[in-house]
């Protein structure tokens, strides 16, 4: 137990002081924290809700050529978000150029062919490339549909046919998904990707700083000739720099939070259910992944040749495991199974998005894979405090 | 070894506040996922047992969960008849689908309807159309069931629903009632104004009305037909079928009765049309719009001799009456309504109409087999709970003129009457969308203009369906809207 004797040592918490008034007072570092953890989130949040309020409020212009061979059809497909405008001639590759998003063509022999049954040809001109062009030739196939479902309810009628002869069964669908499932769906992989990504980011320049610069600096060498053991030192950095990166994630996870209440999530059938006592779980969920992070790349920077060999290391570093979790949530690769949640990185994301959507994880799997996690740190602090006794790295310029 | 303990105690501690999530999301009460028909998505379910003896039921209960968290008062939805079961009324929960966001929606079924032991006395759709059968059927159910046919009420559906809301934990709710369903809701705001905040009466049954006295204004609704066919350019050249329809009734007889087609197998009808089901089939065709437009073509036809048309009509109400618990509904009925009417009353409501005692009469030979104790409510008390009244035009049961002459007792109320509109509104149009504006500010005036686009649709003209060539309405597309 020398190990927790050592860390209460005044020469350590002098060092641990020393590394987070570093940390803290760089500028740059929380610069990069706040704009991250801060912007990021409400950007993705902006966007997202702007895009809603597109969606939901956009009419479309649909011209109807020839519409006076069949007023009923025209008549019935006013109202809504479809603003008709009824034209004598035109053509219908060219009025799509112009200001209207779908064309609808209507011959002149269409009342005769319909009061003859004869099932007359209306043309519906889009242009699908156009993202307004699409969703509004929806809307017109679907008002359409629904003076169809009239008429075709009406013939059968004269006929004497109850129209429950056209439907041999009736088919209901029954979705076992919850608000909160489809919430996982929707917002498990952007929500911990965010989460991750900060953690990334806001351990970067410090990782740097408090390694690669202090050997620059030439600081460390000073660092080294105290009563401390290599692995002393290796914690303390590690330990400062998480946490700043710690709370540039909580922060992201505070923005989202909010920025999550304020969207009409149930407008798409999605709740984002997590609670307080979720939030805490996923803040401590966080903190051995956080350590990892920060671990890493204290070791990458160390071993880099230069202060600048550090940061581009680092930065490709950065892109790694948002990379892996969207090639693995791409390639479709079943990652139900509970020893999944023992691999550091998926574990966390499955954590994080459940409890995200408000949904129970097995206790014992998190902190198995917790362990894990906190197991390579444990392991990577002694590679660390190895590579400290190496003189070589010193010389490193 | 204090630092070893230091790492249990935080293991520990990181265990707990694991763990505590999951504590939370635990529900105190006793639901359980199930599906209705018509609903795609789970509800949350019970069953709570009430009554004694052999009127023992257990009342089955639905809760579609609000979306969002944060959640307003809870919207129950109390279904019609009466005898129609709340969990009928699920597939509504796709029109209120934007009111469920916020409000968890619930509906239970009353004693004797749907799954809270159904009283159908086992008449459904292919017991045949004949009063005399169904009433020897009625008074073998009713000597059967005594018990449970005299313990029925209003009063006792009313308590239920404060039993369900207890048990939900729920504080003040908000109440949704279609047609019979209003008179339950009203008589909760008679009873229990402290767990109530607002009302929702769609095609509203005010307490002192006698609904079941509907000749008259089914005679009114097929009027309001007749007007909106002579303004219609393909509708007029039917010319006058209101008389056709007196003459077809006048003229019906055995013969037609035996041939006429049935809209499911096209074959003559097992068992012969009588006029009182032709009578009732025309009244239940004003309560659809869209079936009502198919009216005039048909009796146009039926005077020609050819009555697939009118056929077609009757298919468009597949299950008939077996949507209703008739055994519910005569005990209610009988006990509440027919006992409060007079012999000139009666007959004031069936003159000159096309029901005539039609409808009445059934429910005139039910309560003879089923005599249950009247029950009488009290004198409606002042309310001042704010409220939404929905009426449809030509309601052929609960005109608008209920909620507009006899509900002097409801101080805070706005009423939106649906031009042309039939029997119960709410799904149709922006209707849904004002019902969800109520209930988030139930003190602000509604915006009612957008109900002037609730259009009747468009008649039926000829073979083909309604005609493709002309605009028939004047239409109100430069509103803006």
């Amino acid at each position: 137990m020398s190990i927790f004797r050592n860390m209460r040592s005044r020469q350590m918490r002098g060092l641990l002081l020393k590394e987070f008034r570093e940390v803290w007072r760089d500028r740059r570092a929380l610069g990069i924290t706040l704009g991250f953890t801060l912007l990021f989130p409400l950007l993705m949040i902006g966007s997202g809700a702007l895009s809603y309020k597109v969606m939901s409020e956009t009419s479309f212009a649909v011209a109807v050529v020839g519409g006076e061979h069949a007023p009923l059809l025209e008549e019935q497909l006013r109202g809504g978000d479809l603003r008709i405008e009824p034209l004598q001639g035109g053509v219908p590759q060219e009025l799509l150029q112009g200001k209207y998003d779908v064309v609808l063509q209507i011959g002149k022999n269409f009342a005769e062919d319909y009061r003859d049954l004869l099932s007359p040809t209306v043309y519906l001109y889009v242009d699908s490339a156009d993202k307004s062009g699409g969703r509004g030739a929806q809307r017109v196939q679907e008002q359409l549909a629904r003076l169809q479902q009239t008429i075709m309810q009406q013939r059968l009628a004269v006929r004497g046919i109850a129209a429950q002869t056209l439907s041999p069964w009736q088919l209901e669908v029954r979705d076992v998904s919850t608000p909160s499932s489809r919430g996982v769906a929707i917002l498990g992989l952007m929500v911990p990707v965010l989460l991750i990504m900060g953690l990334m980011v806001c351990s970067t320049a410090p990782s740097i700083d408090t390694s690669a610069g202090e050997r620059e600096r030439m600081s460390v060498e000073i660092l080294l000739q105290q009563p401390l053991s290599g692995w002393q030192v290796v914690v303390a950095k590690v330990l400062a720099v998480t946490s700043i990166a710690w709370f540039g994630a909580l922060l992201s996870l505070a923005v989202l939070t909010i920025s999550f209440s304020l969207l009409p999530l149930a407008e798409i059938g999605v709740r984002f259910s997590a609670g307080l006592s979720e939030l805490i779980a996923m803040s401590i969920i966080l903190l051995p992944l956080a350590l990892l992070v920060a671990v890493l790349q204290i070791l990458l920077s160390l071993r880099s040749r230069s202060f600048k060999d550090a940061q581009v290391q680092l930065s490709i570093l950065q892109a790694l495991p948002v990379t892996l979790l969207v090639g693995l949530k791409l390639s479709n690769i079943e990652l139900d199974a509970p020893i999944w949640q023992l691999v550091p990185l998926v574990g966390q994301q499955q954590w994080l998005s459940a409890l995200m959507a408000g949904e129970p994880i097995s206790t014992r799997l998190a902190l198995a894979g917790s362990v894990v996690t906190l197991s390579l740190v444990g392991l990577c602090i002694l590679v660390g405090a190895r590579a400290l006794r190496r003189e070589s790295l010193l010389g490193a310029t | 070894m204090i630092g070893f303990r230091g790492l249990l105690y935080g293991a520990v501690m990181l265990w707990g506040l694991l763990t505590t999530p999951m504590l939370i999301s635990e529900e105190v009460t006793d639901l359980q996922d199930c599906y209705l028909d018509g609903w795609g998505q789970p509800l949350r379910c019970t069953r709570i047992p009430v009554g004694e003896g052999d009127a023992e039921v257990t009342l089955a209960v639905f809760v579609s969960p609000a979306m969002n968290k944060v959640q307003r008062e809870p919207l129950y939805l109390l279904a019609g008849g009466p005898g129609q079961a709340a969990s009928d009324l699920a597939p509504f929960l796709h029109k209120f689908r934007k009111i469920n966001q916020n409000h968890a929606i619930v509906m239970v079924d009353r004693r004797g309807t749907g799954l809270s032991r159904s009283f159908d006395c086992g008449i459904d759709r292919d017991t045949p159309m004949d009063l005399e059968f169904i009433s020897k059927a009625l008074e073998k159910c009713y000597l059967q069931q005594a018990n449970f046919a005299n313990s029925l009420s209003s009063r006792q559906s009313v308590e239920d629903l404060e039993r369900v809301r207890k048990h939900l934990n729920h504080q003040r709710i908000s109440l949704w009632g279609g047609s019979w369903g209003t008179r339950t809701a009203l008589l909760y705001q008679q009873w229990y104004p402290n767990s109530l905040k607002a009302l929702v009466l769609d095609a509203v049954a005010p307490i002192d009305s006698k609904v079941f006295l509907s000749a008259t204004a089914a005679e009114d609704a097929l009027k309001i037909l007749v007007r909106d066919c002579l303004s219609d350019v393909s509708c007029s050249k039917f010319g006058n079928w209101r008389t056709v329809l007196d003459q077809l009734l006048n003229d019906w007889n055995k013969s037609i009765a035996v041939d006429f087609p049935d809209p499911n197998t096209g074959k003559p009808m097992a068992h012969p049309m009588s006029r009182w089901v032709l009578q009732n089939a025309i009244r239940t065709a004003l309560y659809s719009p869209e079936a009502a437009v198919q009216i005039p073509f048909a009796i146009q036809q039926a005077g020609l001799g050819n009555y697939y048309p009118l056929s077609g009509i009757l298919g468009l109400f597949p299950d008939g009456t077996s949507g209703m618990s008739l055994g519910l509904t005569l005990s209610i009925a009988c006990a509440e309504e027919l006992s409060r009417l007079s012999e000139e009353e009666i007959a004031a409501d069936i003159r000159g109409t096309f029901v005539g005692d039609a409808f009445f009469g059934i429910f005139e030979s039910g309560c003879e087999v089923w005599p249950v104790p009247d029950r009488a409510y009290e004198q409606p008390e002042l309310r001042k709970h704010p409220v939404l009244l929905i009426s449809g035009e030509a309601d052929p049961i609960t005109p608008p003129a209920y909620a507009e002459k006899q509900l002097g007792y409801l101080v805070n109320k706005q009423h939106l009457v649906v031009s042309s509109g039939g029997h119960i509104n709410s799904m149709r149009g922006c209707i849904p969308r004002l019902i969800k504006e109520f209930l988030e500010s139930p003190e602000k005036k509604l915006e009612q203009t957008c109900i002037t686009d609730i259009n009747r649709p468009p008649f039926t003209a000829g073979i083909y369906g309604p005609a493709i060539e002309g605009p028939k309405r004047k239409h109100l597309e430069e509103k803006g809207l």
